[in-house]
């Protein structure tokens, strides 16, 4: 497989200078790189110039979920083999795609999930209170999706072509971490956990998610299960 | 009649006269909306009609029944608005998902 094949999705939302070096980190693999501009203020595609990127804007700020989803539909009409989320803040590193979708590649799995927590260099680079936070996230999803894994609300994965054919998330907001793995269940992808490091900097710890946020994904998941 | 039965009366009526606009194409939402108003109305004209019904069930004061039954209802319409709500996001996110694919650049 060609490396262009692999097709690396990055949803922006008002990112500065790192979505730049995080798309050229990406692109210097090879791989192809779809930025999707979830309606940023300004637009994401003003700190790319000179990248070897795609560039979609949305219009209107419609969520992550929703911006994944539009990278990954966009990707299998250009022939993408296979499907990668990556976040843009720079806490997940462009060396480990190769080890991410590795067991897709060689046809062991459809899906692979990065974790933090596979790894106990990894696990201890997760601030404590976060640690706690995700512990709880993964039994809430566990809950809602009868997927078991060690670290669900990872921005890491990948899909084959078949299996992004089938996981397009309805859910806008960040609910669409436990909505995939519901996907999942439901569509019988395999899937597999792939441990990955996170690097957790000042800026990807004010962009991340509120932790607080978390009461609203339970919300917002609770809401979805009422109402089909 | 009293002075709030009049007011009630009218209040009714121009709810009416806009459900029965806002549903024009609509021909079991209009019935309904006419049997609900039609209902009200007489429930003003006759408010011991209230009582009566109340105590049927098993509930001490119209007022009360009333209070009930209108607290049920508006919950429910809360529920449906959200799930109109839903829908409508889902719309606006496939056409706005739509545009961005289509006009999707290659940065050079």
């Amino acid at each position: 497989m060609e490396p262009s094949e692999v097709f690396v999705v990055i949803p922006a939302f008002n990112e500065g200078a790192v979505l730049r070096s995080t798309v050229a980190g990406v692109a210097s693999f090879g791989y192809t790189v779809v930025v999707v501009d979830d309606g940023s203020a300004n637009p994401a595609e003003s700190h790319l110039g000179g990248l070897n990127a795609y560039c979609l804007r949305h219009v209107a700020n419609l969520g992550q979920g929703a911006a994944l989803r539009t990278g990954g539909e966009f990707a299998l009409t250009r022939g993408a083999a296979v499907v990668v989320h990556f976040d843009a803040d720079g806490q997940h590193s462009p060396e480990l795609i190769e080890r991410l979708i590795d067991p897709i590649v060689r046809g062991r799995s459809e899906v692979t999930l990065g974790s933090r927590f596979l790894d106990e260099n990894d696990r201890l680079l997760v601030p404590r209170p976060k640690r706690v936070l995700l512990r709880i996230g993964a039994v809430v999803s566990w809950m809602f999706t009868g997927v078991r894994l060690s670290d669900t609300h990872n921005g890491f994965r990948a899909f084959s072509r078949r299996a992004a054919g089938k996981i397009q998330p309805r859910e806008t907001g960040f609910a669409h971490a436990t909505e995939i793995l519901g996907l999942i269940r439901r569509a019988k992808l395999s899937y597999l956990e792939v441990p990955v490091t996170i690097r957790y900097t000042d800026y990807s710890r004010a962009k991340g998610q509120k932790m607080s946020n978390s009461f609203n994904i339970v919300i917002d998941l609770m809401l979805r299960k009422l109402f089909k | 009649m009293t002075s709030i039965q009049g007011i009630l009366i009218a209040g009714i009526a121009i709810a009416a006269i806009f459900a029965s606009t806002v549903f024009r194409a609509k021909l079991l939402y209009r019935l309904l909306a006419l049997l609900l108003f039609l209902t009200a109305a007489v429930l003003v004209i006759f408010p011991d009609l209230t009582n009566v019904i109340a105590h049927a069930l098993g509930v001490g004061r119209g007022a009360d029944l009333l209070l009930y039954v209108s607290l049920v209802a508006g919950v429910d319409i809360a529920l449906l608005l959200y799930l109109r709500i839903r829908d409508l996001e889902q719309k606006i996110a496939e056409v706005v998902r739509t545009v961005a694919i289509r006009d999707a650049s290659r940065i050079p």
